[in-house]
């Protein structure tokens, strides 16, 4: 039996608790149906990735992936390096255009594999000359905020080598947010199908948050109290430093993990701090991003 | 003022990972890193004067600064005197916020030039820090007259600055700890 999971229409953070819904359920080989897809933000592409590895994992054998038919969002898909990663982990059907993996401008990071601290280094290496020209030229940040960009990116990316259990995969665009903010932003995505941070904590934290340990308290430890699952004190520092970047810079910073997520909401935006009870999905997705300074 | 040594990170990253990035990223890197630099603190007499040299050091993630900053004055911060020399505004964000974790403070000099207290410090003891600093050496009496303070505020800033390790005692007088 094959079971149809269908890839929103415009597939990014805002829809992607309808896509997790479309997963839930046990049981037959998974399609995910993306002919239709006609925009996904680097967040629903390495979401995506992240649905196929878990979808392989459970289900002993690959998922089906239909490409879109739109050639330019096929095209699109294959530069931000998307089929390159996810040839290993879905039978693809459709066209897959020969386009390689991107130097434009708007790829500050192809979709890129991080399975453990090298793969941190070199997406720090990678990101550096490419995320100042944007940052400071296109964005009209500071200079200084490039090198904090550089380390969000690589705490986000360590939560992988640390937490997750397994790969995960990142990806930096840069774009513009014509309806949503009428300014140009950088996005970084992170998203593994790990054990995600409930688990993760479990052992340190379950037992003083009682019956209220769920996905959601899981993640407001990590994020506001700095919980990690070491005992060692300067452990779980990380996601206070994205925060921290990420509020200097009027970003917004979303962490989902299981059926919860939350967020740290900047001026500009009016998601929700915290939601629990949402679809549930593997792992941890991280997503961060900072706008253009106000006139650029 | 006892011996100075100076360690360069970026030399210590590529001697023990050979890596030629400048990129102070990831806790297996800083731990490595770490363990590089203490190799270096052997043979050093106790309470001498180590400066790390964070001039070539591009990025510092809050995990390395946990390895290389926080656990170095954790673990040897009450055997020797610790200074950061190089710092950018970037690696003071990152190394902040490990220092106020561990309720720790440093003296870092910036790539410009300024010398700074880093991490969390009474404003009295900062303002201490600033006059030692400015006059070479001074007493608590000294200390108290030049800031119109009570002997025992200024006494209080002393102690908070010596047992951080910020200024060293000589001969009754106090000395800020840089390179």
């Amino acid at each position: 039996m094959t079971r149809v999971v269908e890839v929103p229409g415009q597939f990014d953070d805002r829809t992607f608790d309808q896509f997790a819904k479309d997963m839930e359920g046990n049981g037959g080989r998974l399609l995910f149906d993306a002919h239709a897809t006609h925009w996904a933000s680097p967040y629903g592409l390495v979401g995506l990735l992240a649905a196929g590895q878990h979808a392989a994992e459970q289900g002993g054998q690959r998922p089906l992936l239909t490409v879109p038919t739109d050639r330019d969002v096929a095209q699109y898909w294959a530069r931000s390096g998307f089929f390159e990663q996810a040839a290993e982990w879905f039978e693809l059907h459709g066209k897959v255009p020969r386009v390689p993996t991107s130097q434009a401008s708007d790829v500050l990071l192809p979709i890129t594999p991080v399975r453990g601290s090298d793969d941190v280094h070199q997406v720090v290496e990678m990101i550096q000359d490419r995320s100042a020209a944007i940052l400071s030229g296109e964005l009209g940040l500071d200079v200084t905020a490039t090198m904090g960009f550089a380390m969000a990116l690589s705490e986000a990316c360590q939560n992988i080598v640390e937490h997750a259990g397994t790969s995960g995969w990142v990806a930096v665009q840069a774009y513009h947010w014509k309806r949503r903010l009428g300014r140009k932003v950088v996005v970084i995505a992170v998203a593994d199908a790990g054990v995600g941070f409930r688990r993760t904590l479990e052992a340190t934290q379950a037992a003083s948050f009682g019956d209220r340990w769920n996905d959601g308290t899981a993640l407001e430890a990590a994020l506001f109290q700095g919980a990690s699952r070491f005992r060692d004190p300067g452990r779980g520092q990380g996601l206070a430093g994205i925060t921290r970047y990420a509020n200097r810079w009027e970003g917004k910073v979303s962490l989902r993990s299981g059926t919860a997520r939350i967020t740290i909401v900047p001026s500009w935006d009016e998601d929700d701090p915290l939601i629990d009870g949402l679809p549930n999905f593997p792992g941890s997705q991280v997503l961060i991003i900072i706008p253009a300074a106000q006139g650029q | 003022m006892t011996a100075m040594r100076r360690i360069d990170l970026t030399a210590v990253l590529e001697r023990t990972l050979s890596k030629l990035s400048g990129d102070l990223v990831t806790r297996s890197t800083g731990k490595a890193v770490r363990g590089g630099v203490v190799e270096q603190l052997a043979g050093l007499e106790r309470e001498a004067v180590v400066e790390i040299d964070f001039t070539t050091v591009r990025i510092l993630d809050i995990s390395c600064a946990d390895e290389i900053v926080g656990k170095l004055l954790i673990e040897h911060g009450t055997a020797k005197y610790f200074v950061l020399h190089g710092v950018s505004v970037a690696h003071c964000d990152s190394i902040v916020q490990v220092l106020e974790r561990h309720r720790l403070a440093v003296v870092a000099r910036t790539r410009d030039g300024r010398v700074q207290v880093l991490g969390p410090l009474a404003e009295t003891a900062r303002t201490a820090f600033r006059v030692i600093f400015d006059s070479g050496s001074t007493d608590r009496e000294q200390l108290a007259r030049k800031l119109s303070w009570p002997i025992d505020t200024a006494q209080q800033a002393l102690d908070e600055l010596t047992s951080q390790r910020l200024v060293q005692l000589s001969a009754n007088r106090y000395v800020a700890v840089t390179a």
